[in-house]
């Protein structure tokens, strides 16, 4: 049976089961033809369909042209079959050895995999309105049990630093601050050559392309500078943090520290969060130079604007508040950075797919919060004249 | 029926100047749970995943079912269920939504069938249908390997891989998984080619083994491979776990004549 089956399906001539059916004074006889099997599982349920709405009287299914059947088409033969007898009529099986019916008699509570079934599919259009109120609700309290574990982490942080705890601040250091200027440097360079251009196209039709420069210098230092510096360490450290202690906590490295005495809070979260609130400021600056400079090459070079004007310029329109206004934001980016790259790396438990998805959001959450504080910045100093 | 249902002819693996496979040549029979045995880098799992069409082989031939099987090419799939060593469930779909892919990918039978048939496959290899909303990292080793032979059953297959299915089971789960293996194998019509270390599960399921050796491989009955003199099978099937569940296997096979 199995070889002519794999023969037929081979030369892509395998016939189609299908039911006939003959009245009979006191029975429906349906005549099943063909192999019942797995791929055939559509046309099965189309043809008991039929049988279910022709039933009448006592239905007899014979087998004796069925060629083979599987579990797949023995469930729906043998279920349908089932629910007609919960109509309140009678079915037999005839000419049938039915190894597979015994086989699912034995093991199986039809009603129940019934049930489960049209359970699921009841299931799928859960009401949205609720979806999304539990959604909500979620967010909210994984915000609160976040900002408490972070407060934990902090109050950690009070008692003095180990030397070991200044060893891993200062490779933190290095990878998150040395290692990301020349990247840093590089977008805020073109960002400046951006600005120029867009500001001049705008400016040249006043006649104020001088004024080219206030705009590139004003937007560097008191915004583009600390933003790129901060989206940039988000993309990279942020991520890293999350990964590299996701790595860790899968890896059982987190629990064997514990077990050792080494306090996991103290020698991997804490020194990535100092580190980075070091290492974010001095890269704005980096960022502020490498903006201005990206300006300089646009107005100077191609804007007819003299090398002394530029510096005019910058020192009329730029002062300390402006540098600070910009300068001071950044402690607060870097530890929102670190503290959310830290804190999902740490919550990574169970699988390779979690690693991933936290990494992720720890990047989109961080950048975001980085977004959010800016606007908060921003508001609060043009209220207050800063 | 004793004809192949897999054959490899001359199979040739290398990697770099280690050659693995040298014109090995293996035939599973229909209807037979052959276990295949090995040191480690004898390259059992090479074997397998050749056979699966995962492996770049180098030469040979190989064919499942009448059909080639090349590297990279779709290989009978409809026709075969791998139970990988991890269990490789997907790990952002429930455990239903795991045993119901591979029948969505293959099938547009009716939704409400679909997850019949799913939940009937979970409960042929013994997992409450409670499991069923369960993800994957929810659940125990063993429930893990059961929901991947769900998955592997989930389209009827006529060829069953198996890769290590007892590693990382506890005894009893390991036995339990046996006799799981050996009582869908009588139901179902299966062939089983199954990569084992368990020395339990290879003399309690598997009705030949083949012996991964010198770049080959010899297949036989367990008592024509414990007969073998090759060193390394005589090592290793001579080692006292090999020899206690060989003599327990004995044991529980007379007890079963007698009771």
């Amino acid at each position: 049976m199995n070889r002519a089956r794999e023969a037929a399906a081979h030369r892509g001539e395998m016939a189609n089961p299908y039911l006939s059916t003959e009245r009979l004074p006191e029975s429906l006889v349906v005549r099943i033809h063909g192999p019942w099997l797995f791929e055939h599982v559509s046309e099965l349920e189309e043809a008991s369909r039929m049988v279910r709405e022709a039933a009448d009287r006592h239905v007899e299914f014979r087998c004796d042209d069925l060629e083979e059947i599987d579990i797949a088409g023995a469930w729906v033969l043998y279920d349908r079959a089932q629910q007609l007898r919960e109509t309140g009529l009678t079915s037999e099986f005839k000419g049938f050895d039915a190894a597979h019916f015994k086989f699912l008699q034995h093991i199986i509570d039809a009603a129940a995999i019934r049930e489960h079934a049209h359970d699921l599919d009841a299931r799928r259009p859960a009401h949205p309105i609720r979806a999304a109120l539990v959604g909500i609700g979620r967010i909210v309290t994984r915000g609160v049990e976040d900002t408490g574990q972070v407060t934990r982490w902090l109050g950690e942080g009070l008692r003095l630093p180990t030397r070991m705890m200044l060893r891993e601040t200062i490779t933190q250091l290095y990878q998150a601050g040395v290692q990301a200027i020349p990247v840093v440097m590089m977008i805020s360079f073109l960002i400046g050559i951006v600005l120029a251009y867009q500001g001049a196209s705008q400016l040249q039709r006043l006649g104020a392309q001088v004024f080219v420069v206030d705009m590139v210098s004003i937007a560097v230092v008191r915004e583009m500078g600390a933003l790129l510096a901060a989206i940039m360490v988000a993309g990279r450290s942020g991520s890293a943090f999350a990964a590299s202690l996701g790595t860790m906590k899968l890896n059982e490295e987190v629990d064997a520290m514990q077990v050792m005495g080494l306090n996991p809070t103290r020698m991997l979260v804490l020194p990535r969060i100092f580190a980075l609130v070091i290492a974010l400021p001095a890269l704005t600056l980096f960022a502020n130079a490498a903006g201005l400079a990206g300006g300089a090459l646009i107005t100077i070079g191609a804007l007819d604007v003299s090398t002394l004007q530029f510096v005019e310029r910058v020192s009329a329109s730029t002062d300390m508040n402006d540098f600070l206004a910009g300068l001071i934001k950044t402690p607060v980016f870097a530890f929102l950075i670190a503290a959310v790259g830290t804190l999902r790396g740490m919550q990574v438990r169970r699988s390779a797919e979690e690693l991933g998805l936290k990494t992720t959001e720890a990047v989109v959450l961080s950048i975001v919060l980085i977004i959010c504080a800016d606007a908060f910045f921003t508001t609060v100093y043009t209220r207050i004249g800063f | 029926m004793n004809e192949p249902i897999i054959e490899v002819r001359g199979l040739v693996n290398r990697f770099g100047h280690q050659v693995v496979h040298d014109h090995l040549d293996l035939s599973v029979r229909r209807d037979e749970i052959l276990g295949l045995v090995g040191g480690s880098g004898s390259g059992k799992s090479v074997l397998m995943r050749s056979i699966l069409g995962l492996h770049p082989y180098n030469e040979g031939e190989i064919t499942v079912m009448d059909q080639r099987i090349r590297y990279g090419e779709a290989g009978p799939s409809t026709c075969w269920g791998v139970l990988f060593q991890g269990g490789a469930l997907l790990s952002n779909l429930t455990v239903q939504e795991n045993v119901e892919l591979p029948i969505a990918l293959h099938s547009d039978m009716p939704l409400q069938t679909r997850h019949e048939l799913a939940s009937l496959k979970l409960i042929m290899v013994g997992l409450p249908l409670s499991a069923a909303d369960k993800y994957p990292s929810e659940l125990s080793g063993g429930m893990r390997k059961r929901v991947a032979l769900a998955r592997a059953l989930a389209m009827e297959p006529r060829i069953l891989f198996l890769d290590e299915p007892t590693a990382g089971l506890d005894p009893i789960a390991a036995t339990e998984f046996d006799e799981l293996i050996t009582y869908l194998h009588d139901n179902l019509d299966l062939t089983i080619l199954m990569i084992t270390h368990d020395v339990d599960s290879l003399f309690n399921t598997c009705n030949r083994i083949a012996v991964l050796v010198d770049q080959q491989v010899r297949v036989g009955t367990a008592e024509e491979i414990i007969g073998d003199t090759h060193p390394w099978i005589r090592e290793y099937f001579g080692a006292p776990r090999s020899k206690r569940a060989w003599l327990a296997k004995q044991a529980s096979e007379q007890e079963r004549r007698r009771g």
